[in-house]
């Protein structure tokens, strides 16, 4: 790699880094986002549930209060100019006793405090009209019409997308392996595997790894601890059971909540671990999720279950806030470390970000020709036969069905790879091969192939998710090659 | 694409498909096409290349492919068109179809009739809640057969397969040809799933080691499978902990279960019955949709491609019926029912004036069992059942005109006993 000299380096490709980036990337200045996977949104991003929050005040995070509530408000615009699903819901807080009530009519006092609207406390036969499948128990609800749901890997892809349309760099499966001061006292040197690059600021979006990062500056006043989130997701054969998010006061992680594309999730667990890597789903958690969501929706059965997945939560042990902020041992370095949430927050997150680079002495001239609008990726399942025919007319691969479950073409895979997506989770989150029912048992092989027809390499080397992931191992024959000693069996067959 | 003149069309060209479509052309059908979304007849059976197919059908012993391509030659031979690479995504009540393909655009389609045959797909991880991380490595058998037969490439060469369907013991047995170690198969229930001639041929005769009532509890790795952790269950099927043992693996492949493949019959209207998962017919093969027909493992998953392909010819002739003369078709009066120790039967409704032909499966493996229809209408004792095979009742036309008239239903059941 050749660049040798940059303005600001964003570590991290998450909903963080990539909102951080697409905001710079309205100025001129020289901005590279780089990411130790093969993906953006490939570490917690993309097990986020993607709720917009409301805003509802968090008890002692006046910051992450403010941030939501500013996100929240901010969500809309950047859908719009981003061209991702983002739906406006609402959400619904559960109380099935009178003390949870009570605590129910003190949220919607805080909620008109900060002048969230339309906020109301509903009874049963009106959250019962609004939510038919809601459990008997539930004796009435906080229902807060500003909240909504996204996509996370949507928004962040699309956040990536817009900001290298706009001049960011994007370097992926690059790991910042050390971070140094410049000899002239006004740089940073970043090392990665090709090299140094010197900046004048270093942000730090690196969620789980925040803490080391900081850390190779002694500017470690912080560090992170994973917590797990599981998820479970239903068919959407199911239907739209829920028709929005379903909270509990009694717990602030358990939901059960639509998304944009129609299934169900059911989450979700809080649980500490003490490994960066174990985002394994658990039997514990499995019972328990299903326990919490039936408890809310009784209909909800595990036999709709079609994935199962965990996110872990970067949570600092520093304050039950965030930390936004220019290191104090180290201004050149801009701690960004949200945790959770960390959708909703993040277009405030990102304008906070270039308020700190300014105060620090970036000096901040916008470009003229930003653009703020990207361009959607054609989604076949949800075009017209019309629009259908014309499009295949012009390129006969969208006549193609690959996935089978979601309806998604060769064309829409193509596209997605154009686009930047290398690996199978990648043509996954960009055009939901792979996310049906049959999760990829059809379509699976054909992306692989189309992988590495599409870039030229050989099928061995496509991985589902970077680094050592590939699928498939061997050529036919290959290790019997080898000698064949693992072979144990007879001839007879 | 223009409005193609139909009078039948077949969705899906596996075994069922080809099938039917040749019975209706036989019969005096004219415009039979075969719809189907891959690139090439057959269906599955292309990878299948072992044998063990057509004993019944043929009285001879071929791999898939030899099975496929006897019934594709007589299609072709007899003028069926096929529309390849063309993917059915809607059906109406009314059978009207709308497909898509890369070289014809989006098809519009108005038939007489149409058999649904799309045949089944394999049952997942997150279908059955695997614990552990999500890496790279975890493939259905039927996948990784693709990969070995079609594609030319192994998976991993430390295998555990979980479940013991048959597709997972064929792989066992050509994977460890390939040199792969099949470390263990690991089975739920305390039997083996799949046919009783592949757990020899293919489990035992090569040594895998087996284990039963035993679960997959953990996947460890987070870029590519690097072990799994099995356990044994109790009887509520809740791993005993103490049994846990790691096993070392590159691969985890599943072989547990297959599922009839429905969504465009639920666009059509059909009702699927709960327990196979494929749509409830009558001895017709006709669903409750007038003219909509379905045949194979749409409806039920079978044991034998050989009982595929007569079910199909069923569907087709029924249909060439339906076509051909509406007034045919009798009046279908009895239902069927099943019993103690019966899952289910396909039909599930006979018209009583004709022979019937009933399959069935078993809930749970037995030895000396009768097999009864109705109270004491028929009976019939077979030393061994196994879930795992499929158990076919014929009741000749000479018992079914014995019954009453008001006979309005028969149930079948399964029990111990020797007579």
């Amino acid at each position: 790699m050749d660049i040798k000299q940059t303005d600001v380096i964003i570590i991290g490709a998450g909903i963080a880094g990539t909102a951080i980036a697409r905001e710079l990337s309205q100025y001129e200045i020289d901005v590279i986002l780089m990411e130790k996977e093969a993906d953006v949104s490939f570490g917690s991003t993309k097990a986020s549930t993607a709720i917009i929050h409301p805003g509802l005040p968090v008890a002692d995070a006046p910051l992450k209060t403010k941030l939501i509530l500013d996100g929240n408000r901010l969500f809309k615009q950047l859908a719009n100019e981003l061209d991702v699903t983002f739906k406006k819901t609402g959400e619904l807080t559960i109380a099935k006793n009178e003390n949870e009530l009570q605590e129910l009519k003190e949220m919607k006092r805080q909620a008109d405090a900060i002048k969230i609207p339309e906020v109301e406390v509903i009874n049963r036969k009106k959250l019962q009209s609004m939510e038919p499948n809601i459990t008997k128990e539930a004796i009435a609800a906080l229902s807060i019409p500003t909240a909504g749901i996204a996509l996370p890997f949507e928004i962040t892809i699309a956040l990536a997308e817009n900001a290298s349309q706009n001049g960011v760099r994007i370097l992926l499966n690059t790991e910042v392996t050390d971070i140094s001061r410049g000899a002239d006292n006004q740089s940073l040197l970043v090392k990665t595997a090709c090299g140094y690059i010197k900046t004048r600021f270093v942000i730090n979006a690196a969620g789980l790894f925040a803490d080391q990062i900081a850390a190779m500056l002694n500017a470690d006043d912080f560090s992170i601890s994973p917590h797990k989130g599981e998820e479970y997701l239903l068919d959407k054969r199911v239907g739209s059971i829920v028709n929005q998010p379903i909270l509990t006061v009694a717990s602030p992680w358990v939901l059960v909540m639509p998304t944009v594309d129609g299934n169900i999730i059911l989450g979700t667990t809080y649980t500490e671990v003490n490994n960066k890597a174990d985002s394994a789903t658990t039997l514990d958690g499995f019972r328990k999720i299903i326990n919490d969501a039936k408890d809310l929706i009784p209909i909800i059965s595990p036999k709709d279950i079609i994935r199962s997945f965990a996110g872990l939560r970067a949570m600092n042990t520093h304050t039950s806030d965030y930390i936004i902020e220019a290191s104090k041992k180290e201004p050149k370095l801009i701690n960004v470390v949200l945790g959770s949430p960390g959708i909703t927050s993040a277009p405030a997150v990102a304008k906070m970000v270039v308020e700190i680079l300014s105060d620090q002495g970036l000096k901040l001239a916008k470009k003229p020709n930003f653009n703020p609008q990207r361009e959607k990726m054609l989604k076949f399942s949800e075009l017209s036969d019309e629009e259908r025919k014309a499009l295949i007319a012009k390129d006969p691969r969208y006549g193609h069905v690959v996935c089978r479950c979601e309806t998604v073409t060769e064309g829409e895979i193509v596209e997605a790879i154009r686009r930047g997506a290398r690996t199978v989770d990648g043509v996954k989150y960009r055009t939901r091969a792979g996310m049906g029912r049959c999760q990829g048992g059809f379509c699976g092989p054909r992306v692989i192939e189309i992988l590495a027809r599409e870039l030229n390499i050989p099928v061995t080397e496509i991985t589902k998710k970077g680094k050592n992931s590939q699928s498939l191992l061997f050529k036919s024959k290959e290790l019997l090659k080898k000698g064949g000693k693992d072979n144990n069996g007879s001839s007879k067959s | 694409m223009v409005l193609q003149k139909a009078d039948l069309v077949v969705i899906g060209a596996g075994p069922a498909g080809v099938a039917a479509a040749i019975k209706a052309k036989e019969m005096g059908v004219n415009n039979v096409i075969i719809m189907e979304r891959a690139e090439q007849l057959g269906g599955l059976l292309h990878q299948c290349i072992h044998n063990g197919f057509g004993l019944q059908y043929f009285k001879e012993d071929l791999t898939g492919p030899e099975y496929a391509y006897n019934f594709i030659e007589k299609a072709k031979g007899l003028g069926i068109k096929f529309l390849l690479e063309t993917m059915a995504l809607d059906i109406s009540p009314k059978r009207e179809i709308t497909a898509v393909s890369n070289k014809e655009g989006i098809i519009n389609l108005h038939p007489k009739a149409i058999i649904l045959a799309m045949g089944c797909r394999e049952r997942t991880r997150g279908a059955i809640n695997i614990p552990g991380t999500r890496p790279a490595g975890i493939f259905t058998a039927g996948v990784a057969q693709r990969f070995v037969n079609v594609e030319g490439f192994i998976p991993g060469k430390k295998v555990v397969i979980l479940g013991s369907g048959d597709v997972g013991m064929i792989m066992a047995r050509r994977l460890t040809l390939e040199g792969v170690k099949v470390e263990a198969m690991v089975e739920i229930l305390p039997y083996v799933g799949g046919l009783i001639r592949n757990e020899v041929q293919c489990i035992h005769d090569f040594n895998i080691p087996l284990f039963l009532e035993h679960t997959v509890v953990d996947v460890h790795g987070t870029e590519r499978v690097k072990a799994v952790t099995i356990a044994k269950i109790d009887k509520d099927r809740n791993p005993i902990y103490k049994t846990k043992r790691k096993i070392e693996c590159d691969t985890l492949l599943l072989s547990v279960g297959l599922i009839p493949e429905n969504e465009l019959s639920l666009k059509a209207g059909i009702k699927l019955d709960p327990v196979t998962g494929g749509p409830i017919v009558d001895e017709t093969m006709q669903t409750n949709v007038s003219g909509i027909f379905a045949a194979g493992n749409v409806v039920h998953v079978h044991d034998l491609v050989d009982y595929v392909s007569f079910e199909g010819e069923l569907a087709g002739s029924n249909a060439a019926n339906y076509i051909l003369s509406q007034a045919l078709f009798p009046k279908m009066k009895i239902n069927l029912k099943a019993g103690e120790g019966i899952r289910y039967i396909v039909p599930s409704t006979i018209s009583g004036q004709k022979k019937a032909t009933l399959y069935m499966r078993v809930l749970k493996p037995d030895r000396d069992v009768v097999v009864k229809v109705g109270d004491d209408f028929l009976r019939k004792h077979l030393p061994i059942v196994k879930p795992s095979e499929m158990l076919k009742i014929i009741i000749p036309l000479s018992k079914l005109k014995m019954l009453k008239d008001e006979t309005k239903e028969l149930t079948i059941s399964c029990t111990k006993g020797r007579k």
